[in-house]
C-alpha cells in the first residue's frame, strides 16, 4: 500500500478552484500524516536504540568519561592519543588485512558454490541446506571446533598437512603469521552458506533466454559466466560485498572467542579494541573517538562502492 | 465511519506508547522489600550454581538474620567485571556487590561508587585477616574480604609416589616433572601443567623475588621464564599453544591423570571436593607449598582476596553492610570454610574446620601449605594495572607460544610499559 498522494490532474480555474485547493492540501496532509504514523513505531525504536547512541557516541569522543562520573570535555584529547596509540595503528592494520582476505574470499566462494548448486541435480536441495549450516550454528561452537581443527600438534589439519610430506606446518592460532588467515578461513567458511543464498536469489532472476542466445551465439560456459552470469548478477554482487565490507570492518566475536586478539596482538582488531577500551577499561571518551573512526572508515568505503556502482550501471 | 478513520490515525500511536511504557514498567518493578515483609539485600554475584560459598554465606545469614531476605543476581564469571560496570553506569541499586577482584575494586572504589566500610574495617581483628590491606586506599575501605586464595602445587599423590615435595625449589620441581613424564602418543603423561594465564609464570616470580609487576623494567622474569620453557622443551608439561588453542582446563590435566603436578590457586580444592562428591572424578590429591626461587624454607606466593562491597545506591544499604561485615567475619569464614573454601578471615578452629571437611587431604603436608609465609597480591593496584596487564600478557603468550625469545618478549614489555602507558 502507497502512504503518497495520488498525481493530481490540473483542474481547470474557476470559483471552486480555492476550496478544491484547500481540500487536496488537507487530502495530502492527511496522507503523510498516516504515512509517518506507519513508520513512527519502527522510527521510534531505531531513534531510540540507535540514532540517539549515534549522536551520542560523536560527543562522547570529545570528553573523558568513565560512564560514571560527569564527563569532563577532553577537546581533540581522545584524537590525539589515538594518534599516537600503538594499539590503535596494530588493529587498524589487522582488521584490514582482515577485511583484504575475508571480502574477497568469501566473495569468491559463495558466488563459485551458488553457481555450482544453482544446477537442477539430485540432492541439491540437501547440499545447499549442509552449506547453509555453518552460519546457523553457534559462534562459539565454531570458534571452538575450528580452534581445535587448527590445533598445531594434535589437530587433525595439521596431522593432514604432515601426511602429506610437510614436515613444519603452520602454528595457525598460536602463530603470530598464521594467526590472522585461521581466522579467516574460519569466517569464510562460516559466511560462505549465507551470502551463496543471497547469489542463488540472485541467479534466478538472470533471464534464460539470454543463456540460450548465448549459446546459439557458440558461448562456452566460461564465457556464459563471464559475459551473462556475472552482468546479470550485479545488483547482488553489489548488496552482497557491501555487507561483506561492513561486516569485515566490525567483526569482534569470532576474534573475541577464538584468539582474543592473541598471540600478543597480532589479531587484535578495531572493535575488540573500542569494547576493552570502553566496556573492560571504562574509557568511554576514548572508545567513542576509535568507533568514530571505524564509523568513518566504513563510510568511506561504502560510499566509494556505492559511488563505482552508479558509475558501472551508466 | 469517522470513528473508524481516526482509529486508524491513532492505533499505531497508541501500540508505539504501549510498547514504551511497558519496557520501561518492566525495570521499575523492583521491590524493596519480600513478600513474608522483611528486608530484601541483592547481591550481585557470579555462577550461583557451580560456587557454592554464595549458597553457604546467603543461608548461613539468613539462618540468623531472619528478618532479611538476602537474593542473588546471578550473573555469568566470564562477563563479570563488564556486568557489573555496565550496571553501575545505568544507576543500578543492587546492594551488595561482589569484587571478583582488587583492581576492578579500587575501580569502583575510585569512582565513587562504593559505600566506604571504614567504620566497620576499624572494628575487625586485622591481624586474623589476610588480604584487608589489599583494600586499603588511603586509610579508606570500601570492601571487606570474605575469601582469600592464594596459589600452592596440587599434585596427583599416586603418580608423585614417596617424593618429598615440601620445600622444592623450582630447579628441584622441574627435575621432578621430568622424572614424572611417561608415555607418548595418547598415553603420555606430563609431570606437570603450566596453565596459559601470564601469572603462572609473572606474579610468581615478582612475588618470590620481589620484582616490581608496575615497574617497567621486567628482567626479574627471565629465570621463571627460562624455566617454563624449558620444560616445555622437554615435553614435560603441555605445549602453551596447544593448551591455548584447544583451550584445556586446568582441571582435566589433573583429574585426568595427565598431568602429575599442577600449580594453581587455592579455590581448586572446593572444585575438586565437589566434583569428587558428585562422582565425576576419583584422583588421590594433595596440596604443597608452591615451588620457591630461594631455598630458605620460607612459604612465599601470590594470591588475590575477594570481597563483598556496598553500592552506593543501595536500597537497603544498613542490611546490605550487616551482610558484607557478617560474611567477613569469623561467622562468614566458617561458612565457608565447612565447603573447603579458604576464608580471608584465619584462626586455627576456621583451620580445623576447613581441613574436616569431607574429602580433604588432611595430611601434614597439605595444612603446612595452607599457612603460607607471604601471600603477596597477584598484580599491584594503580590507575596503570589494567593497561600493564594487558601488555604483559600478550607479551606473556608471544614468549611463551615460541614466537619470541625471553630477551626479546622482556625488552618488549619494558618498551611497550614505558611508551604506551601514561
Amino acid at each position: 500500500m502507497s502512504a503518497v498522494a495520488p498525481p493530481v490532474t490540473e483542474q481547470p480555474s474557476g470559483g471552486a478552484s480555492a476550496a478544491h485547493q484547500a481540500a487536496q492540501k488537507r487530502r495530502r496532509r492527511r496522507n503523510l500524516l498516516v504515512g509517518w504514523s506507519f513508520i513512527l513505531p519502527n522510527f521510534v525504536g531505531f531513534a531510540a536504540l540507535t540514532l540517539v547512541p549515534v549522536i551520542g557516541a560523536l560527543a562522547i569522543s570529545f570528553t573523558d568519561w568513565d560512564s560514571y562520573s560527569t564527563p569532563k570535555w577532553a577537546g581533540l584529547d581522545n584524537f590525539q592519543r589515538l594518534w599516537n596509540d600503538s594499539n590503535f595503528w596494530a588493529a587498524l592494520q589487522n582488521t584490514l588485512y582482515y577485511a583484504a582476505g575475508h571480502i574477497p574470499l568469501t566473495l569468491v566462494v559463495s558466488l563459485g558454490l551458488a553457481v555450482l548448486l544453482n544446477q537442477k541435480l539430485r540432492g541439491v536441495h540437501v547440499l545447499r541446506t549442509a552449506f547453509f549450516f555453518p552460519y546457523i550454528t553457534s559462534l562459539v561452537a565454531v570458534a571452538v571446533v575450528w580452534n581445535m581443527l587448527l590445533s598445531p600438534e594434535s589437530g587433525p589439519v595439521n596431522q593432514f598437512l604432515t601426511f602429506l610430506g610437510i614436515d613444519d606446518p603452520p602454528g595457525w592460532t598460536s602463530s603470530q603469521d598464521w594467526a590472522m588467515p585461521a581466522l579467516i578461513i574460519t569466517s569464510v567458511w562460516r559466511d560462505m552458506g549465507y551470502y551463496m543464498v543471497l547469489f542463488l536469489a540472485g541467479l534466478q532472476t538472470v533471464p534464460a533466454e539470454l543463456y540460450e542466445a548465448a549459446r546459439m551465439d557458440g558461448a562456452g560456459a566460461w564465457q556464459r559466466f563471464w559475459h551473462v552470469t556475472l552482468p546479470g548478477l550485479r545488483p547482488t554482487t553489489f548488496f552482497v560485498t557491501v555487507m561483506i565490507t561492513v561486516s569485515s570492518f566490525k567483526v569482534f566475536d569470532l576474534v573475541q572467542v577464538m584468539t582474543e586478539g592473541g598471540p600478543g596482538r597480532s589479531t587484535l582488531v578495531l572493535s575488540q579494541l573500542i569494547f576493552r577500551e570502553g566496556i573492560t577499561q571504562g574509557r568511554f571518551g576514548y572508545a567513542s573517538a576509535v568507533s568514530l573512526m571505524l564509523f568513518l572508515i566504513c563510510l568511506v568505503i561504502t560510499v566509494i562502492q556505492f559511488r563505482m556502482q552508479r558509475r558501472s550501471e551508466r | 465511519m469517522k470513528l473508524t478513520k481516526n482509529l486508524a490515525r491513532i492505533a499505531p500511536l497508541i501500540v508505539a506508547a504501549t510498547l514504551t511504557t511497558t519496557a520501561c514498567d518492566a525495570s521499575g518493578t523492583d521491590s524493596t522489600s519480600s513478600s513474608q515483609g522483611g528486608t530484601v539485600v541483592k547481591i550481585a554475584l557470579w555462577n550461583y550454581k557451580t560456587t557454592p560459598e554464595f549458597k553457604a554465606l546467603i543461608e548461613g545469614f539468613e539462618a540468623e538474620n531472619p528478618g532479611i531476605d538476602v537474593q542473588p543476581v546471578d550473573i555469568l564469571a566470564d562477563n563479570y567485571p563488564e556486568k557489573v560496570t555496565t550496571m553501575l553506569a545505568g544507576g543500578d541499586t543492587t546492594d551488595v556487590l561482589t569484587m571478583k577482584n582488587v583492581t576492578d575494586y579500587a575501580r569502583y572504589a575510585t569512582r565513587d561508587q562504593l559505600l566506604p566500610l571504614t567504620d566497620e574495617a576499624a572494628g575487625l581483628d586485622k591481624a586474623s585477616y589476610s588480604g584487608l590491606d589489599d583494600y586499603d586506599l588511603d586509610g579508606k575501605y570500601y570492601a571487606l574480604p570474605y575469601r582469600s586464595d592464594f596459589w600452592v602445587l596440587f599434585y596427583n599423590k599416586d603418580m608423585v609416589g614417596k617424593e618429598d615435595l615440601s620445600e622444592l625449589t623450582w630447579d628441584d620441581y622441574a627435575k621432578l616433572a621430568k622424572k614424572f613424564t611417561k608415555g607418548s602418543g595418547s598415553d603420555k603423561v606430563y609431570g606437570t601443567y603450566l596453565h596459559t594465564w601470564r601469572s603462572v609464570v609473572q606474579a610468581i616470580s615478582s612475588a618470590q623475588t620481589g620484582g616490581d609487576q608496575l615497574g617497567g623494567d621486567y628482567a626479574f622474569f627471565k629465570d621463571q621464564y627460562e624455566m617454563a620453557l624449558g620444560l616445555q622443551k622437554a615435553k614435560a608439561t603441555l605445549p602453551f599453544a596447544t593448551a591455548s588453542s584447544n583451550q584445556i582446563t586446568y582441571d582435566s590435566q589433573l583429574t585426568t591423570g595427565k598431568a602429575a603436578m599442577v600449580p594453581m590457586g587455592s579455590w581448586w580444592a572446593a572444585a575438586l571436593l565437589a566434583e569428587k562428591a558428585q562422582g565425576k572424578n576419583d584422583i588421590n590429591w594433595g596440596m604443597a607449598p608452591m615451588p620457591q626461587a630461594q631455598n630458605d624454607g620460607k612459604n612465599v606466593t601470590f594470591g588475590s582476596p575477594t570481597a563483598f562491597a556496598v553500592n552506593k545506591k543501595a536500597r537497603n544499604a544498613d542490611a546490605a553492610k550487616k551482610f558484607v561485615t557478617w560474611a567477613s567475619g569469623p561467622k562468614g569464614a566458617a561458612a565457608v570454610a565447612k565447603i573447603g573454601v579458604t576464608p580471608a578471615y584465619t584462626s586455627d578452629k576456621i583451620l580445623d574446620t576447613f581441613f574436616s571437611v569431607d574429602g580433604m587431604p588432611a595430611d601434614a603436608l597439605s595444612r603446612r601449605t595452607m599457612q603460607p609465609t607471604t601471600v603477596q597480591l597477584e598484580m599491584p593496584v594503580s590507575d596503570k594495572t589494567s593497561d600493564i596487564d594487558q601488555i604483559l600478557k600478550e607479551e606473556h603468550e608471544m614468549i611463551m607460544s615460541g614466537e619470541k625469545s625471553v630477551d626479546e618478549g622482556v625488552k618488549e614489555m619494558d618498551k611497550r610499559v614505558k611508551d604506551e602507558v601514561q
